[in-house]
């Protein structure tokens, strides 16, 4: 049985990737998933050697033959997004907000759109010390992020397989919609980085139904903590009405962000590497 | 005149800056990032008005479809699905672009209203000027929609700024296009720097003008040099510190509460709205 677990926040900058670098680090065995695959920031913390890689074709996309084309404007019609373009010469053609749904294929009475294959990213799968990874380059401005994000959960959990190991460990994107979607379905437990903060909270606070409504059962990191006592009081109580549960606290601390500067993890700060060896301990409990 | 601030990294401080700017400027301030919408702790709105926002979506009618599955073969995005002669949506997946209600030979798919978020529109309690909040629904995938569905709408007459999504993806460009000057907050880490780079690219591409301004700095060697290969340079540069983490973690503007701040953000952007 694999189990997958995923570490959000709503937030961005609340602390998702210093935490999941730091805990790939401890564990002895792990599949992880960069699931920010249009800011992907994993790769930058771990030492990592790229086995394959792979080309991402999420969708095909509209293509009229300008030949054949009788200008009759049923594509232009039909089309939900916007990406058919006439020119002055009374030319249509497809831009780039295609969404590669082929309705205008569909409708062409002269049959002269066709669908062709239009890369969207790179997908890799890499070496780690002590087991994989998969992430993605999605290509600057690209759509189809979320079905990028299922695809290579897809590959982590055959990776698994493959390999008997038992445990994916994915590092989320911000926010809520698609991409955080893509990356919660199916997981068996979420890791929630919660920054002490209003925005945190607020942020937070959406993710928590979000997660309700998958009924996936989530623990909490409070990061940047004992700036505001009272504030945290607060977190503590919404929480707690939220189902969660406080595992651990990293205070906010400036000399977190130099190190990661240099590229180290928060095990590399003696202060905070109990921190993460309890953390660990609490998220897998027989690693 | 729109300004547009976008980091790629999530957490570059996109939402201090850009209150400090609709503080600074007076000007109008529009939350697109719809689905983590954080500006008004920072603004305050009075008097909110709410519009709900909605997308088409397929309704199938039951005592129509005879379950011929031609529309779960030629969705391309795999939004319908049939189990036992009935035909079943994926809310989540579905892009509402039309095709199934075409391709039904019972025309059995109609398509209705369903909601996707809403939009809040007021005044900040603090700068006077208006507050348009993007809301999407908790679950929507649907936040590039209603992006585009509040910047076709964007009709102040003045200076308006436009807090934008993190990331770089479809999002981000939905809320890029509309600018006329981009302000791109860059945390000076190697997780900013990476970021940053991609926004970049797409700037480039849609062809925006960009003034770029370093944030929680403890140095910018790094982020000047890599700018410097492009030929771009640094704006202004606002360093870490914790009594700006206080009075952010509290909703208090940056510029209103560090007049220092006030000044460089004034005179780094100021320059670029001058600009014919």
């Amino acid at each position: 049985m694999i189990r997958q677990i995923a570490v959000m926040s709503g937030k961005g900058g609340a602390g998702k990737t210093s935490v999941t670098a730091a805990l790939l680090k401890l564990l002895p065995e792990v599949v992880a998933v960069d699931g920010d695959v249009n800011a992907s920031n994993l790769p930058i913390l771990l030492t990592l050697q790229k086995l394959s890689e792979s080309s991402y074709y999420a969708m095909d996309v509209a293509h009229i033959d300008t030949e054949s084309c009788t200008r009759c404007g049923r594509c232009a019609e039909i089309c939900a997004f916007n990406a058919i373009d006439l020119d002055e010469q009374g030319n249509y053609s497809v831009n780039d907000e295609c969404e590669g749904c082929a309705a205008c294929a569909w409708v062409c009475p002269e049959k002269c759109i066709s669908m062709v294959p239009h890369c969207s990213g790179t997908k890799y799968l890499s070496q780690l010390e002590n087991g994989f990874l998969l992430h993605a380059d999605l290509i600057p401005g690209e759509d189809n992020s979320g079905k990028l994000i299922a695809s290579i959960r897809k590959q982590a959990r055959t990776v698994a397989t493959e390999k008997s190991l038992d445990l994916i460990l994915i590092d989320g994107p911000p926010g809520t919609s698609c991409q955080a979607i893509s990356s919660l379905t199916g997981v068996d437990m979420v890791l929630a980085v919660l920054e002490e903060s209003l925005s945190g909270l607020s942020d937070y606070r959406r993710l928590a139904k979000l997660m309700e409504s998958f009924r996936i059962p989530h623990l909490v990191l409070i990061n940047k903590t004992g700036i505001d006592p009272e504030l945290g009081k607060r977190i503590e109580t919404v929480v707690a009405e939220n189902g969660g549960e406080i595992v651990a606290r990293i205070p906010f601390d400036m000399e977190i962000p130099r190190s990661l500067s240099r590229r180290e993890t928060l095990l590399d700060l003696p202060a905070y590497r109990p921190v993460i060896e309890n953390l660990c301990e609490k998220l897998f409990p027989h690693s | 005149m729109i300004i547009s601030v976008v980091s790629g990294k999530g957490g570059a401080g996109k939402t201090t800056i850009a209150t400090s700017l609709a503080h600074i400027f007076q000007a109008d301030y529009y939350d697109l990032d719809v689905d983590a919408p954080n500006g008004e702790y920072f603004l305050q709105p009075e008097n909110e008005t709410i519009r709900a926002v909605s997308q088409q979506q397929p309704e199938i009618n039951e005592s129509l479809c005879s379950a011929c599955g031609v529309c779960t073969k030629e969705c391309r995005f795999n939004a319908l699905y049939k189990v036992a002669n009935h035909i079943y949506l994926t809310e989540t997946l579905c892009h509402s672009c039309n095709l199934c209600r075409e391709v039904c030979p019972e025309g059995a798919i109609s398509y209705k209203q369903a909601s996707i978020g809403k939009v809040r529109t007021g005044h900040s309690g603090k700068t006077g000027a208006r507050t348009i909040i993007g809301d999407l629904d908790i679950g929507s995938t649907r936040g590039t929609a209603l992006i585009q569905d509040i910047v076709q709408r964007i009709d102040s007459p003045g200076t308006v700024v436009i807090d934008g999504p993190p990331g770089n993806s479809c999002a981000a460009v939905a809320a890029i296009k509309p600018a006329d000057l981009v302000v791109l907050v860059a945390e000076p880490t190697p997780f900013g720097i990476h970021d940053m780079l991609q926004t970049l690219d797409i700037l480039k591409d849609l062809q925006k003008s960009v003034v770029i301004i370093a944030n929680k700095s403890q140095g910018d060697e790094q982020l000047t040099s890599v700018l410097a290969e492009r030929g771009l340079k640094l704006a202004a540069s606002i360093p870490l510190k914790t009594e700006h983490h206080k009075a952010l973690l509290n909703g208090e503007i940056l510029s209103q509460s560090d007049q220092q701040i006030c000044r460089l953000l004034q005179q780094a952007v100021a320059a670029e709205i001058d600009k014919p």
